[in-house]
């Protein structure tokens, strides 16, 4: 230690000449001392060894503590490798930092960062950091310091930590620091109270709470630990009886426990029996059992334990044994993690909680599917008009969805404001692809018109052709779009029922272009004309509609929607060459099962779909593959027993 | 008679292995072929390779070239297509007639050009992480096997964050299950019940995470530390860390680690909500050796400012340079001489260190663990010593008793406790 303190001083002398004009650092300071004290397992930077240096440091009451951990914590501070000592440092360029004292916080000097090793601590180590931490930070000016102290004590719960934070409670100025402080003190007093009384109280306090932070405390209560005896003690801390066979604790389990409680003799597989007896043959006899005689497992047994009783071999237990020593002991759970008044209050608040905590896991897994039909109907919507409507299958409905979203990616790089981009993107994107929408009706769809399987190849090539001309333009990496900052985060209901404002957003979009295409469709000329087309297209004509132009003009309508579905599809999840792919199975799924032709019955397709996707995944949460493919199945199933889907049209608009 | 005969074959079959020896001895230029896809699903990834190939082959030449010859990358696009990898290796061994292949990137493409590898002998290197349970004769395998990837990083949760809940995600193919398979063995062996591990799978390009995210965050709510195993592949990480970004979870509440999420793929990414998410490789950009900056930089030149590198560029950087030191070595291309020399190649690796090839065709390599940053690249928070690549795992009970060691034992696949060689052939 003396050694090394020279050394450092000797070193010390060496760096502070080197450097012309660099100020001296103070290598007694008494923090430079201290860290230099546990200085090996503070470079070692593990989280298993690193308690006592950051112990030391927050009991030492030294004022500069504080700093030293926060800088630490924050990966400010470096080491000299050779003398060891400890340094705040800010990067100045890839090869140079700019180096401070740790005592005082003033400036040493540029220096290249050869010689020092920035000290990196990992999440671990910043949690012990922070915990450490929370003794100032409660008490710090900054509210965003006190914040942090209060996640540090979230995070790691300690005794210590419900004094300290008692004592801060009073003068908290802050109303939103206050609530927290106020929970996290009715937290703390479930695990870590003085009597027994008040942590009940605190638990019955939570009644019907729903919040992560206190099931973790109340499941960490009601731990319990599983023993035998031969008859069960009449203790209060049993959490309860459990019987040997059943699906808790299997015969082989609780036997084990015996075992291991030393209750009972350990057992013997069939085999080592043998070969235990077929080691002790003497003259043609085990233990004066003739050999010949042992030709029954019972036989073999009695020959066994008379090898036992003459001590030749360790004793163990039948078949018949074990059953019986099964019978002769019970076996219970025993609380030990709170004494057995608080641990049955603990249990009694979940099994509360149990039937709220399912009701409300539903209605999260029905915002999910809600969601998820919302993000099918709004990709399926465009396909509603041209398959719905026109009867044209347009394999390449997925590609226009993809393009929208890049379309959303290009106006991203020209307009970095985020809200104003989207703005702009949604109908840039419709513009975009009603263009390719109309290029394509013109070039290729109209000559192909009531000759289906024609137009489904020669759509599933143009959608191939963009997929590629999308790659050699983007790449297939995928491309950021990225939502406006209010669209982050997520409505949360409480700890089980939450979600996110993009899929909100999601929505919302959703049901305005059910509104829209109920209007157009309903109260525009152009609805008029396109119903007129779609069921007589002939009598359409001699009515003096121009059957080529609605034509057209539908198809570019179908189509931008979807470009503005890509948009809003590409903010929630990707931007790739591939992402229509992933779309155009749903959306014609969608459209068939609701019934072709009519958008109540899309809209009804799509929460079919999405309900079915969210209550398989559930059953199995294991495989969402495996939940896609039943519901594809399920989906044939259906059709088999009403081919027309849910709505069927009827009528002369059937048969058009 | 018979002994005349005897030295005569013997005589001919020396002077036929020889001609084709000293053919190649004076063949110039030596043909480095390249197998890495150009168009398809996989060629931005495989594309960054092809680009780091040609570069290396041109600083080669640069330095003198090899043998007195100068080298000649042979490029070829299998298209992301698996069987084309078999055709395209075929041509690049007999009509291209090239000394060695770098290439492939997804386990099925190696296992495709396996067999075309064994039957005419040639010599290829991998340079990928992959889920191990594999030794052929003909493969380099330079990426990372399972313990030098996944089980370190679980280490790292196990005893440095603390991690009590494992929550494995992957995409549902060969490599997230080989590895999560091995994984949940190791879980259970270091007293993690079942029931505190949950799998989940989801297809290729999954982009609807909400619900598994929500599953995650619930399997916190019996106060135990939960952490996210990720082997999930290509798009769906996208929507997979928008939706943690959502949902407002934090590294220090719940850490994720990625083993196929790297700078590239962050490259397509807003990482300021990601901030603290790990990732486990061999490499990462932000190394601080002299070497890495020098490469760092010749890369950047090259291919223009905005270009990252990744950890499978520099599993072709080792590979190459040990494949022309071993040429060097043994003074010719031929595939077996260069494959004895090879062993026991040392070459310092980006990050600080030596990597060494080992008998059993892996690399020891140091595992490094970063934490994402702002800025899309990785701070490097731990990185350990080398680790002997381990081409079956010692954690699932078929394998561990098999070893791979082509130096003594001349088998890639021997059963430890029946002491034979279970089959030379790569074929299953």
């Amino acid at each position: 230690m003396i050694l090394r303190a020279v050394l450092a001083l000797a070193m010390l002398a060496a760096i502070t000449i080197a450097p012309t004009g660099l100020k001296a650092q103070a290598p007694d300071a008494p923090i430079q001392q201290l860290l230099q004290a546990h200085g090996e397992i503070i470079a070692k930077s593990s989280r298993r060894t690193i308690g006592p240096a950051i112990d030391a440091l927050a009991t030492s009451g030294l004022p500069e503590a504080q700093v030293v951990l926060e800088r630490w914590q924050a990966k400010e501070m470096w080491f000299h490798e050779e003398t060891g000592l400890f340094v705040f440092a800010e990067e100045v360029d890839r090869s140079t930092i700019k180096i401070f004292d740790i005592a005082d916080g003033s400036e040493i000097g540029d220096v290249p960062d050869d010689d020092y090793k920035q000290l990196k601590p990992n999440s671990g180590i910043r949690g012990l950091i922070g915990g450490a931490l929370v003794q100032f930070q409660l008490i710090d000016p900054d509210p965003l310091n006190r914040m942090r102290a209060l996640n540090a004590i979230e995070r790691r719960p300690e005794a210590g930590h419900l004094a300290a934070l008692r004592g801060t409670m009073e003068g908290e100025e802050n109303p939103t620091i206050a609530t927290r402080k106020a929970r996290l003190e009715r937290l703390l007093t479930m695990e870590f109270g003085e009597s027994d009384q008040e942590r009940i109280a605190a638990i019955e306090g939570f009644a019907g709470d729903l919040g992560v932070d206190v099931r973790a405390v109340l499941n960490r209560l009601v731990a319990t630990r599983r023993s035998a005896a031969v008859e069960a003690p009449q203790s209060e801390d049993i959490a309860r009886l459990v019987n040997p066979g059943s699906e808790d604790l299997t015969a082989d389990e609780a036997y084990a426990l015996l075992v291991s409680a030393e209750l009972a003799p350990p057992r013997i597989s069939r085999d080592a029996k043998r070969a235990a007896l077929v080691a002790n043959i003497e003259n043609g006899a085990v233990a004066g059992i003739e050999v010949a005689t042992l030709d029954s497992e019972g036989a073999r047994d009695l020959a066994y334990a008379a090898l036992a009783d003459a001590g030749v071999v360790e004793p163990v237990a039948t078949e018949a044994q074990v059953a019986e020593a099964l019978d002769a002991h019970t076996f219970f759970d025993r609380y030990v993690a709170a004494p057995p008044g608080v641990a049955q209050a603990a249990q009694a608040a979940l099994n509360a909680i149990e039937l709220r905590l399912g009701l409300n896991e539903a209605a999260d897994l029905a915002l999910d599917a809600l969601s998820l039909a919302s993000i099918y109907f709004l990709a399926a919507i465009g396909l509603a008009i041209t398959f719905g409507v026109m009867r044209v299958i347009n394999m390449a409905h997925g590609e226009f969805i993809m393009m929208g979203a890049y379309t959303g990616y290009v106006v991203q790089l020209f307009v970095p404001d985020y809200t104003l981009s989207i703005l702009i993107a949604l109908p840039l994107a419709f513009l975009v692809t009603f263009g390719a929408g109309v290029a394509m009706e013109r070039l290729v769809i109209r000559w192909l018109y009531h000759r289906p399987l024609e137009t489904l190849l020669a759509t599933f090539g143009i959608s191939i052709a963009l997929q590629q001309l999308a790659k050699n333009i983007f790449g297939t990496q995928a491309r950021p779009l990225t939502a406006p900052g209010w669209l982050d985060g997520s409505l949360v209901f409480n700890d089980v029922v939450s979600i996110s404002y993009i899929r909100i957003a999601i929505f919302v979009l959703a049901l305005l272009f059910l509104a829209l295409f109920l209007f157009v469709m309903n109260r525009t000329r152009l609805g008029l004309e396109v119903r007129a087309v779609t069921q007589n297209p002939r009598m359409a004509a001699s009515m003096g509609i121009n059957p080529d132009r609605i034509n057209m003009l539908t198809f570019g309508f179908g189509s931008g929607i979807a470009g503005i579905a890509g948009v809003a599809i590409g903010l929630y999840a990707k931007v790739t060459s591939e992402m229509g792919q992933d779309y155009i199975v749903q959306s014609f799924m969608t459209v068939v099962v609701g019934g072709v032709g009519n958008i109540w019955g899309t809209l009804l397709g799509a929460s079919l779909v999405g309900l079915l996707q969210k209550g398989i995944e559930w059953m199995n949460p294991s495989n969402t593959l495996a939940a896609q493919t039943y519901m594809i199945l399920f989906i044939i199933l259906f059709i088999q027993f009403r081919p027309r889907g849910i709505i069927a049209l009827k009528g002369r608009a059937a048969e058009a | 008679m018979s002994k005349t005969l005897v030295t005569t074959v013997a005589a001919g079959a020396l002077l036929a292995t020889a001609i084709p020896a000293m053919a190649q001895d004076a063949s110039c230029p030596i043909k480095v072929g390249v197998l890495h896809s150009l168009s398809g699903t996989m060629a931005i990834s495989e594309t960054t390779l092809k680009d780091t190939m040609e570069m290396l082959v041109e600083q080669q030449n640069d330095a003198g070239g090899l043998l007195g010859c100068e080298l000649e990358a042979v490029v070829v696009d299998p298209a992301s297509d698996w069987p084309l990898f078999a055709e395209k290796a075929r041509e690049l061994l007999t009509v291209q007639e090239v000394d060695v292949i770098f290439g492939s990137w997804t386990s099925v493409s190696r296992k495709s050009v396996l067999p075309v590898l064994e039957e005419l002998n040639g010599l290829m290197f991998y340079p990928v992480q992959y889920e191990g349970e594999e030794s052929s004769k003909n493969v380099f395998y330079t990426g990372a096997a399972p313990n030098q990837q996944a089980i370190p990083a679980t280490d790292y949760f196990l005893e440095e964050l603390g991690v009590e809940k494992f929550a494995l995600l992957g995409t549902d193919y060969v490599y997230p299950r080989t590895t999560n398979n091995i994984l949940e063995s190791y879980l259970k062996d270091k007293g993690i019940a079942a029931e505190d591990i949950f799998v989940n799978y989801t297809p290729f390009g999954h982009s609807d995470w909400s619900k598994i995210v929500a599953d995650v965050v619930a399997l916190g709510a019996d106060g135990k530390k939960v952490g996210v195993i990720s082997t999930i592949n290509g798009d769906a990480n996208v929507g997979f860390y928008k939706e943690l970004a959502a949902a407002g979870i934090s590294a220090d509440d719940i850490p994720v680690v990625a083993f196929s999420v790297g700078e590239e793929e962050l490259s397509g990414l807003d990482t300021s909500n990601l901030v603290g998410h790990l990732a486990a490789w061999n490499y990462f950009q932000s190394a601080d050796s002299a070497e890495n900056e020098a490469w760092v930089a010749a890369w950047k030149e090259r291919m223009g400012e905005e270009r990252v590198t990744n950890d499978p560029m520099e599993a072709h950087y080792i590979g190459f340079n040990m494949w022309v030191n071993a040429v060097t070595e043994a003074g010719t291309t031929d595939v077996d001489a260069v494959r004895t020399a090879m062993y026991g190649q040392e070459f310092p690796n980006l990050t600080g260190g030596t990597a060494v090839m080992l008998p059993n065709h892996h690399l020891a390599k140091p595992v490094l663990i970063g934490e994402i940053q702002e800025d899309g690249q990785f701070d490097i928070i731990s990185q350990t010593d080398e680790v002997p690549g381990d081409a079956w795992t010692d954690y699932l009970p078929e394998s561990a008793v098999l070893v791979s060691d082509w130096q003594e034992l001349e088998c890639g696949m021997f059963n430890t406790q029946t002491e034979t060689c279970v089959q030379i052939k790569s074929n299953y």
